[in-house]
């Protein structure tokens, strides 16, 4: 089983505002509420024509890069979403269904789904390899290990997120996320960070499995976005961290329909 | 770093089949022609694929129909790839051949087209209940299902360098060791989104698309399909090519606007340059990614100019398929194989009267030289770079 590290988190749900803030709620069970998202470092020219899922994805990537001291310009990023910016797609499919001449030419450019790695790099004048993908509902496990062998084949700190919108009623079928959340980890060859949150070790296995449940006080709210699939491994981390038990804790995510992630984690 | 080709095919305004690009180049006709789309009203210049509409798929992926994935399929059926794909099948094992897909558009024209329509109460008609298709790894989905394929499969999603990464991720999941073999593919496809959204940002030439020209006035968009079979080195004795390095890079600029320096081009360029280990001299071709909008070949030949001389040639063959958006990666990679396995680099057609205010001279004709190593650009929106470098295996 190979390792990567985790040396920096970032997260952001309408009930936690930070990795404190989730780690927090994971120990204690107490939780905020109607967390606003301030915007991040987004210089202003960009911010004002910045989607929300854009600002969301460049908050987590600096908690992280600041949890880590890391300079963002040193690390790639793999931006992960299943479905990219729903609000963006409604808009441009009623839009183009009834007046397609009146297509807004910033809403356009913002579709693309590497939309927030542009913004972010932007924004952390990061000149960095930046990649944006999707797998649908395997997005978030295909995601990790996208970004971990990017992290050990090139030799480099990859900000990989994982993040998905709520989603508007025509595409609620295809996505049922009912509530946005967005988390970055980031992660760096055993060695290149001194004081890592976790290590994760990986492998995969050719057998099936369940998506492990997520945090009871979070399922109602997070259950349908295939965004926060990863929650129990920074749930793992937040309630090992926590303690003095160093023991290692497996947890197995489907990878495809007929493998599955596994992951060995230490905090 | 070396990362066998096995087998390729592209499927593109100009045919289906490699066999139709190598003609038209040959015959200097391009693929693109006035919209004729009955469900677009633009005046611009389309890289139509031919019988994308009439392309029925299997029974058992008809729940997948959409036009994106009927080019998918198209592009499947040609120059033998299943089979060489069904033979390394039978050699490895399903288990280990990934897949990795590069798209822009994915199958949002059928989104489009289900919100076209909806019924009475505002939902999506029976039809087009389907979440495997309006999602952005469609295509993903799609071609692992039509080959059987049951590696990692993955969709990478960045502009119109989406499937040129197809290649560096493929290359480090072999290197890692997680697959022996990738399908890597592009598929994109003409639809509402691309042409109105290109049209809003006034980047759609009222013609067929001029790269390099000074006349240039805009893109022209284009539909295809790309696949390439990737092994890790003599996994399959043959393989004519090898990639052998690539490059990725962001601008950091701006969203819809290349770095005016070119500083995301060349750092692109450069690394692809130190992961194949070759001096720049050694290039002797780059499909360049001219797209035919003024910033993009502007700064694009100045940053070639300052790694390159002008004993490597360097062309946009955007003339002949138009802007392929997402797929423009692979089709171009493809198109760069094929002038090596020709020994003819193709010039820039529609480039009547180049540009002088450029910094590297373009090739405007076909020329015929002895093509060892070969570059090809993609860059896309939000500043996204990739840079591919190819070789032969001399084996």
């Amino acid at each position: 089983m190979t390792e990567v590290q985790i040396a920096g988190l970032g997260m952001w749900s309408p009930t936690f505002s930070n990795w404190e803030a989730f780690s927090n709620g994971i120990n204690t069970g107490v939780w905020q509420a109607g967390v606003e998202l301030q915007p991040a470092l987004i210089p202003a020219k960009e911010r004002r024509r910045a989607p929300q899922s854009v600002k969301l994805a460049v908050e987590v990537m600096t908690q992280a890069c600041k949890l880590a001291f890391l300079d963002p310009a040193e690390t790639a990023a793999v931006f992960s979403s299943a479905m990219g910016d729903m609000q963006i797609t409604d808009y441009l499919c009623q839009t183009l269904a009834t007046a397609p001449r009146a297509v807004s030419p910033t809403r356009f450019h913002n579709s693309v789904h590497n939309a927030t790695t542009g913004y972010w790099s932007i924004t952390s004048q990061s000149h960095t390899a930046t990649s944006a993908i999707s797998a649908y509902t395997y997005t978030a496990s295909m995601a990790f290990l996208e970004a971990a062998i990017q992290c050990l084949e090139d030799q480099t700190p990859v900000l990989l997120v994982t993040q998905e919108m709520a989603a508007p009623k025509l595409l609620h079928d295809t996505c049922p996320s009912n509530q946005p959340f967005s988390a970055a980890m980031l992660l760096t060859s055993a060695g290149h960070c001194p004081n890592p949150i976790a290590s994760v070790g990986f492998s995969i296995s050719k057998k099936t499995c369940n998506w492990p449940k997520l945090p009871a006080d979070l399922r109602q709210q997070l259950e349908g976005n295939f965004g926060a699939r990863l929650l129990p491994l920074l749930a793992t981390i937040a309630a090992n961290g926590f303690t003095r038990d160093k023991t290692p804790v497996n947890l197995e995510f489907p990878l495809t329909a007929n493998s599955c992630l596994r992951l060995s984690v230490t905090a | 770093m070396r990362i066998d080709v096995l087998s390729y095919t592209a499927t593109t305004a100009l045919g289906h089949g490699i066999d139709s690009i190598r003609d038209a180049i040959t015959s200097k006709c391009s693929g693109l022609r006035h919209n004729d789309l009955d469900w677009c009203d633009l005046d611009t210049w389309i890289g139509r694929v031919k019988s994308v509409e009439s392309t029925v798929l299997p029974a058992h992926l008809e729940h997948l129909q959409s036009r994106n994935n009927q080019l998918a399929w198209l592009g499947l059926q040609q120059d033998g790839i299943l089979d060489v794909l069904d033979k390394l099948i039978g050699q490895i094992g399903a288990d280990r051949i990934g897949v990795v897909m590069g798209t822009s558009t994915s199958s949002i024209g059928r989104t489009e087209e289900a919100y076209a329509c909806l019924d009475s109460s505002g939902d999506m008609l029976e039809a087009y209940h389907q979440p495997e298709v309006h999602n952005l790894h469609s295509q993903g989905i799609f071609v692992a299902r039509a080959t059987g394929l049951n590696g990692p499969s993955l969709t990478i999603s960045t502009a119109c360098s989406s499937s040129a990464k197809v290649f560096a991720t493929a290359a480090r999941w072999i290197k890692y060791g997680l697959v022996d073999a990738v399908l890597v593919g592009g598929v994109d496809s003409l639809c509402l989104s691309v042409l109105y959204g290109f049209n809003s940002l006034e980047l759609l030439s009222a013609q067929a698309c001029r790269p390099f020209d000074q006349h240039r006035d805009g893109i022209s968009i284009g539909e295809a399909s790309g696949f390439a079979i990737l092994t890790r080195e003599r996994l399959v004795p043959g393989a004519e090519f090898a990639l052998l390095g690539y490059g990725e890079s962001s601008d950091a600029y701006h969203m819809s606007h290349p770095h005016p320096d070119g500083k995301g081009a060349i750092l692109a360029m450069d690394q692809a340059l130190v992961r194949s280990r070759l001096p720049s001299t050694a290039i002797d071709y780059i499909n360049l990614h001219g797209t035919a909008s003024k910033a993009n070949d502007q700064v694009e030949t100045f940053a070639v100019a300052q790694r390159f001389s002008a004993q490597t040639l360097a062309s946009s063959t955007k003339g002949w398929t138009g802007h392929t958006l997402g797929t423009a990666g692979i089709l171009e990679a493809i198109i760069t194989l094929e002038a090596m396995k020709s020994n003819i680099a193709p010039g820039t057609l529609n480039c009547t009267f180049p540009d002088s205010g450029f910094a590297f001279p373009i090739l405007t004709q076909n020329t015929r030289k002895t093509i060892n190593y070969a570059m090809t650009n993609s860059f896309g929106f939000g500043g996204n770079n990739a840079t591919l470098i190819f070789g032969r295996t001399n084996d």
